[in-house]
C-alpha cells in the first residue's frame, strides 16, 4: 500500500488521510482501514502510550501544553489524540483543542489530531487505538491520548495505553471518596496541578491526601503509585514527570509486565470487537423478524409474562 | 391612579385595540435587553422610581440629564473623527487637512503589530503592518505623526490598551522634543484592559499585571498631567462584538469600578483622579435605548462613585465619548449606511455626549476614503449648524417613555453590576471568561434573528437593492508601508547609543519586578530611541505573553432555527453528507495574524456547529503556516479564514502556500468571511479562495454554499 509507506516516512497528510478512515463509519473506509492497520502492525515503531484523563477544570490541556513544550525541547517526536469533551450528541461539535495548545501545536515535531467523541462509550472514540497504531508507525515517540474524566472513560482509555496519568486539581481531596478501589487500578501517576500562587499550599496539602489514600489500597505485589506535584503555568515539576514516566516504563519491561498489559489489552479488544460484530448482528436480526413488538403486545394484554417473553426471544434468535 | 385618568387610559384601551385588532398585551415588544415596550407610555409610567430623580436638572445630582448645567447651549460637542493612516506621514496630512475643515480634536488609530507591542520587523506581524491604523515602532514616528501641531494646543486621543507604555512615553518624549511639557498636554489614552480580554483581545500581558500597568498610568498622569484623561473605559467594543445595551452598560460602569479600586490601592485619594476618568460607548440603531443608556449611564456612575466616597463633585459626573455602530454598517447598499449613521448620531446627541464619532459608510468595507470621511464629519456640522438641537438641554427629559425606559434600563444594569460585584470584581469575572461568554451569546441571538428575518435590516434580509452600488475604497500597499517602517527602525539602530538602550531596557525589567511606576524607566527607554517591541519584551520577560482560553456557546443560534425550512435543509444536507462519506464535513475556523476580533469567527463557529459541522477553533494570532499544520493533521475538509483588518491579500496567500508545503495535493478549500473589499475579490478568487462572505452575509446561506462546494469537491477526487 503507497499509504502505508508514506505513513513510514512520516508524511504528515499521510497520517491524517489515514485517521480519517480508521475514524470512517463508511463500509469501504473501514476495509480499507482494517489493511492498512494489519499493514502497519508489522512495521512496529517505539512509542510509549501515555494516558491523561481528569475532571473538567484541572487543566489537562494546559498541562499538556506545558509538559508536551518540554519533550519536544529534549527533541522527542510527539503525537497527541484528543478526544474532545464538548461534542454533542445530536449536531456537529465545537473543537477547541488548538485554541489551548497554542505553542505546542506550532511545533514541527509534533502531530496533534482532535475528536469528536460522539458520546460513545467513556468518550472514547472510534479508531483511537487504530490511530495510535498510525502514530507509532510514523516515528512518534509519545503518543498522548487525553479524555476528560467522566463515567467509563478512565477504564476505556487505561486499556489503549502503556502508562495512565490522572490529572486534578488543588482541594480535590474532597474527591478521594470517589477514588475507589476502580481508578487505582487504572491509573499509574496521579499529578496535582495548579501548585502555583494562592494555591500552592492547598496543592501539596492534596497531594499528601492523595499519597496516603492510595498507600491504603496498594496491593502488595504493585508498583507504588506515584504522586506528582507539576505548575502548567509555570512550567514546573516537567522533568519529575518525564523521569517518572520513564522509570515506570523501565520498571515494566524488566518485570515483564509491559508487555503483559500490552497482551492484556489485546485481549481486551478482541472480546470488545467480537462483542461489537455479534450485538450488530443480533440487533439485525431482531429488527428484521419484528419479534419484540409482538410479544410486547401480548404482555401488554398479560397473556404472557414479560419473563417468558424474553426467553421466548431469545432462543428464536439464537436458533438461526 | 385616579378614577378619572384610569377611565381615560381604559379608553384609549378599547380604541388601541380596535383599531390593531390586537390585545394591548400582545402588541408589547420585548427588546434584546429583555425590556418591554408598551405601545404607549403615561404619568403613571414615572412612578416608583429608584435611580431616576424626576425634578433634577442638567449639570445637577444624579446628573441624568447632562454632565453640565449649559450643556450644547454654550458650546456643541466635539467633532472627533478617529483615524490613522499607514505611515505617520499620511496620518499627519489627514489631520492637518480636518483641523483646518473644523475638527477640534485629534484621534489616533494604531495598527495592531503596535497595540500588540511587536515592531514592524517582526515576522509575527507580517501581514498587519500599516493596517487599520498607523505604525509606531519608536518616538521618532511619533514626532512625524504630531509635526507641525503643537501639542499644547490640540487634544489627542488615543486608541491604545495593550502597549499602552511604550506608547504613552513616545506620546510625553514626542511633546517634551516639541518643547512642550507633559503637564502641557491634553486627550486621552484608551487604557482599558478589561475589556480587551473580553472582546477585542489587542492585550500583551495576563489580566493582574495588565491592571498593575493601567493604574501606574492613572498615577502618573494624576501627579504629572493634570490635564489629560488617564482612561476611556469603553463600552463601545463590547457593543460591536455582539453585547446588548445592558451588557454593554453593566461591563463598563463594572471595568471602571475595577480601576477605581486599583488607583486607590496605590494609595491615590479617589479625588485625585477619578476626574481625569472617561468613557465611551457605543451608539447602535435602537434609537431611544441609545439616549436612555447615556442618560442611565450617567446616573449609574454618579452612585457608584459617592459609594466610593468621592467628595469632589467633578469626580461623580460621568463624562463620555461616543462612535456610531460599526458592526450596524452593511456591506450590501452602503449608502444606507449614511443613514444609519445619521440617525445613530441624533441619539447621541439627545443622550447629551461630549464628543463624538461618525462613521465612514464605506467603513464596513475598508478604511474610509477623504470623500466618505467627510460626508461622515458633515453629518455632524449639520446637526451642530442646522437642526436646532443645541438650543435645548436634554430636550427629552419628561418624556413618560424615556424617563421610564431610563430606569427599567438602570435597574436591569445595576442588577449585572451586583452579580459581577458578587463574583469579585471584573478582573476575576474576565479570568473566569463569564463576561465574554455572556457577550458571545448575546451576539449569537442577534445574528440569528436577522438571519432568520425576525430583524429587518433594509438592503440585507428586506428590500434588497437589485442593482448594487459600485464603491470606491482605499487600498493600502501594506508592504511598502513595511519596508518603509523596516528601513527606519534600521537606521534608528545604528544611530543611537545601543548600550544606553540596553540598560536602560534592564532597568525596566527590573522595574517590573517590584512596585515601580513602569511609566518613569519606560520614558528613559524610549527617549534613548528603544522601540516599542523592545520595551514590551522587556516587560514580557516578567509577566509573560498572555494567550486567552477559548470558552464556546452553543445551541444558541439552532434554538432560533427550530422548524426553520432553510436551517433544516442544511442540516439534512450534513446527514446526507455523513452517511456518503463516513464523517461529517469538517471545518477549520481560523483567525490569522493581529487581529483579535473574533465575534464573527465566534459565531461561525457555533452556528456552523449547530447546523451540524464539525468545527475545529484555530487559536488567536495564528500564522498561515501553523494553520495550515492544523488543517493538514485534523484533515478537514475546508478552512474558514475570518478577517476583520485588511490582512488577508498578505495572509490568505501564505496560507495556501503553507497547505502545498505540507501536502501538494491538498484539496482542503478556503473561504474567506468579514470585511473585505470587492476590489480584493477577484486577487482572493485567483488565490485559489473558494468562496468570499462580506459584512451581513447570511450564516445559514453561507454553510449551505460552504457543504456544497466540499460536496462537488469530493465528487471531483
Amino acid at each position: 500500500m503507497e499509504l502505508v509507506d508514506k505513513i513510514i516516512k512520516g508524511e504528515r497528510a499521510a497520517i491524517a488521510k489515514a485517521i480519517t478512515l480508521v475514524e470512517s463509519s463508511k463500509d469501504t473506509d473501514q476495509q480499507i482501514s482494517r489493511q492498512l492497520i494489519s499493514e502497519l502492525i508489522k512495521k512496529p515503531g517505539k512509542s510509549i502510550r501515555v494516558g491523561f484523563s481528569g475532571p473538567p477544570g484541572v487543566g489537562k490541556s494546559t498541562f499538556i501544553e506545558s509538559f508536551g513544550s518540554y519533550l519536544v525541547s529534549q527533541n522527542y517526536k510527539l503525537g497527541i489524540l484528543a478526544i474532545d469533551p464538548s461534542s454533542q450528541i445530536t449536531g456537529g461539535s465545537i473543537l477547541g483543542d488548538k485554541t489551548r495548545m497554542v505553542e505546542i501545536s506550532k511545533n514541527p515535531n509534533t502531530f496533534i489530531r482532535s475528536t469528536p467523541s460522539r458520546g460513545t462509550l467513556g468518550g472514547i472514540s472510534m479508531g483511537t487505538r487504530e490511530a495510535s497504531i498510525i502514530l507509532d508507525a510514523a516515528g512518534y515517540d509519545f503518543i498522548f491520548i487525553e479524555t476528560v474524566g467522566v463515567g467509563q472513560s478512565e477504564i476505556v482509555a487505561s486499556n489503549l495505553v502503556d502508562i495512565f496519568t490522572l490529572i486534578v486539581g488543588p482541594g480535590s481531596g474532597d474527591e478521594l471518596q470517589g477514588i475507589k478501589k476502580g481508578i487505582t487500578e487504572y491509573a499509574d501517576i496521579f499529578i496535582v496541578n495548579k501548585n502555583d500562587g494562592e494555591l500552592k499550599m492547598e496543592a501539596s496539602k492534596t497531594a499528601a491526601d492523595y499519597k496516603s489514600a492510595l498507600s491504603y489500597y496498594k496491593k502488595l505485589d504493585e508498583l507504588e503509585k506515584q504522586v506528582l506535584l507539576v505548575s502548567a503555568i509555570e512550567q514546573t515539576g516537567m522533568v519529575d514527570v518525564i523521569k517518572t514516566i520513564n522509570q515506570i516504563i523501565d520498571q515494566n519491561k524488566l518485570k515483564g509486565i509491559f508487555d503483559e498489559r500490552r497482551a492484556d489489552q489485546l485481549e481486551y479488544w478482541i472480546q470488545e470487537e467480537v462483542k461489537n460484530i455479534i450485538a450488530s448482528d443480533i440487533t439485525k436480526r431482531l429488527t428484521s423478524k419484528g419479534n419484540i413488538p409482538k410479544y410486547s403486545e401480548k404482555v401488554m394484554k398479560n397473556e404472557i409474562s414479560m419473563y417468558e417473553a424474553v426467553e421466548t426471544i431469545t432462543k428464536d434468535t439464537l436458533k438461526q | 391612579m385616579t378614577k378619572k385618568s384610569n377611565n381615560g387610559f381604559n379608553t384609549w384601551q378599547k380604541s388601541f385595540e380596535k383599531e390593531t385588532k390586537k390585545n394591548f398585551s400582545d402588541a408589547i415588544s420585548e427588546t434584546d435587553e429583555g425590556i418591554n415596550i408598551k405601545p404607549v407610555y403615561t404619568k403613571e409610567d414615572m412612578e416608583n422610581f429608584s435611580f431616576v430623580e424626576k425634578n433634577s436638572l442638567p449639570g445637577q445630582w444624579p446628573y441624568t440629564r447632562g454632565p453640565k448645567a449649559s450643556m450644547y447651549t454654550n458650546r456643541p460637542w466635539t467633532i472627533r473623527q478617529y483615524a490613522g493612516f499607514s505611515t505617520a506621514e499620511e496620518s499627519n496630512e489627514f489631520y492637518k487637512k480636518n483641523l483646518e475643515s473644523g475638527q477640534k480634536g485629534l484621534s489616533v488609530a494604531f495598527d495592531l503589530p503596535t497595540h500588540r507591542g511587536y515592531d514592524s520587523d517582526d515576522d509575527l506581524v507580517m501581514g498587519d503592518v500599516g493596517k487599520a491604523g498607523v505604525a509606531i515602532d519608536t518616538v521618532e514616528d511619533m514626532k512625524i505623526l504630531f509635526n507641525n501641531i503643537p501639542l499644547d494646543q490640540m487634544s489627542v486621543s488615543m486608541t491604545m490598551n495593550g502597549a499602552v507604555l511604550p506608547v504613552l512615553a513616545s506620546f510625553i518624549v514626542a511633546g517634551e522634543e516639541q518643547g512642550v511639557d507633559r503637564s502641557l498636554l491634553s486627550g486621552t489614552i484608551q487604557n482599558d484592559i478589561l475589556k480587551e480580554f473580553m472582546v477585542r483581545n489587542t492585550y500583551i500581558y495576563p489580566p493582574e499585571p495588565s491592571m498593575k500597568i493601567v493604574a501606574d498610568i492613572i498615577e502618573f498622569t494624576s501627579k504629572e498631567m493634570p490635564k489629560f484623561n488617564s482612561i476611556s473605559i469603553s463600552g463601545y467594543h463590547m457593543q460591536e462584538a455582539g453585547a446588548d445595551n445592558v451588557l454593554e452598560l453593566a461591563y463598563t460602569l463594572a471595568d471602571g469600578m475595577e480601576y477605581v479600586r486599583a488607583a486607590m490601592s496605590k494609595g491615590l485619594d479617589v479625588d485625585d483622579f477619578a476626574p481625569r476618568l472617561s468613557f465611551f460607548f457605543a451608539i447602535g440603531t435602537d434609537f431611544f435605548m441609545e439616549i436612555a443608556k447615556l442618560r442611565a449611564a450617567r446616573t449609574l456612575w454618579a452612585k457608584i462613585m459617592k459609594d466610593f466616597g468621592a467628595k469632589n463633585e467633578r469626580s461623580l459626573i460621568l463624562r463620555t465619548h461616543c462612535q456610531t455602530s460599526g458592526v450596524s454598517l452593511t456591506e450590501k447598499d452602503p449608502y444606507n449606511n449614511i443613514i444609519r449613521t445619521s440617525y445613530e448620531a441624533l441619539s447621541a446627541i439627545l443622550g447629551g455626549t461630549q464628543s463624538l464619532h461618525t462613521n465612514s459608510f464605506d467603513e464596513a468595507i475598508a478604511l474610509p476614503t477623504d470623500e466618505s470621511a467627510r460626508i461622515a464629519r458633515n453629518t455632524q456640522l449639520i446637526l451642530q449648524n442646522e437642526t436646532g438641537v443645541t438650543k435645548t438641554v436634554d430636550p427629552l427629559a419628561g418624556s413618560y417613555f424615556v424617563e421610564n425606559l431610563t430606569e427599567e434600563l438602570s435597574k436591569k444594569t445595576w442588577d449585572i453590576i451586583t452579580e459581577i460585584e458578587e463574583l469579585g470584581g471584573m478582573t476575576k469575572a474576565v479570568k473566569a471568561g463569564i463576561p465574554k461568554l455572556k457577550i458571545e451569546e448575546s451576539a449569537t441571538k442577534k445574528q440569528a434573528k436577522v438571519d432568520s428575518g425576525s430583524r429587518v435590516v433594509v438592503g440585507v434580509n428586506k428590500y434588497k437593492n437589485p442593482k448594487e452600488p459600485s464603491v470606491d475604497v482605499r487600498v493600502i500597499d501594506n508592504n511598502r508601508v513595511r519596508d518603509d517602517q523596516i528601513k527606519k527602525i534600521h537606521a534608528i539602530k545604528e544611530s543611537r547609543n545601543t548600550k544606553a538602550v540596553e540598560k536602560a531596557l534592564t532597568n525596566l525589567t527590573n522595574a517590573a519586578k517590584d512596585e515601580t511606576n513602569l511609566l518613569i524607566p519606560c520614558i528613559e527607554a524610549i527617549k534613548l530611541r528603544a522601540t516599542v517591541g523592545e520595551v514590551s519584551k522587556a516587560l514580557e520577560q516578567v509577566y509573560g505573553r498572555h494567550f486567552a482560553k477559548s470558552l464556546s456557546v452553543s445551541g444558541v443560534y439552532g434554538k432560533h432555527f427550530e422548524g426553520d425550512k432553510e436551517f433544516m435543509k442544511v442540516e439534512s444536507k450534513i446527514k446526507e453528507f455523513e452517511n456518503v462519506n463516513g464523517r461529517r464535513p469538517r471545518v477549520l475556523v481560523v483567525k490569522m495574524g493581529q487581529d483579535g476580533h473574533d465575534r464573527g469567527a465566534k459565531i461561525v463557529a457555533t452556528s456552523f456547529a449547530d447546523m451540524g459541522f464539525d468545527v475545529d477553533m484555530g487559536p488567536l494570532f495564528q500564522s498561515p503556516k501553523d494553520v495550515a499544520k492544523d488543517a493538514i493533521e485534523n484533515d478537514v475538509h475546508a478552512i474558514g479564514v475570518s478577517t476583520l483588518a485588511a490582512g488577508h491579500k498578505t495572509l490568505v496567500p501564505e496560507l495556501m502556500k503553507g497547505l502545498k508545503e505540507i501536502d501538494p495535493k491538498s484539496k482542503i478549500i478556503v473561504f474567506v468571511g468579514g470585511i473585505i473589499p470587492e476590489q480584493d475579490y477577484e486577487f482572493l478568487y485567483e488565490n485559489n479562495v473558494s468562496a468570499i462572505f462580506g459584512p451581513g452575509s447570511n450564516i445559514i446561506e453561507s454553510a449551505e454554499k460552504v457543504i456544497d462546494l466540499i460536496s462537488d469537491n469530493l465528487s471531483k477526487e
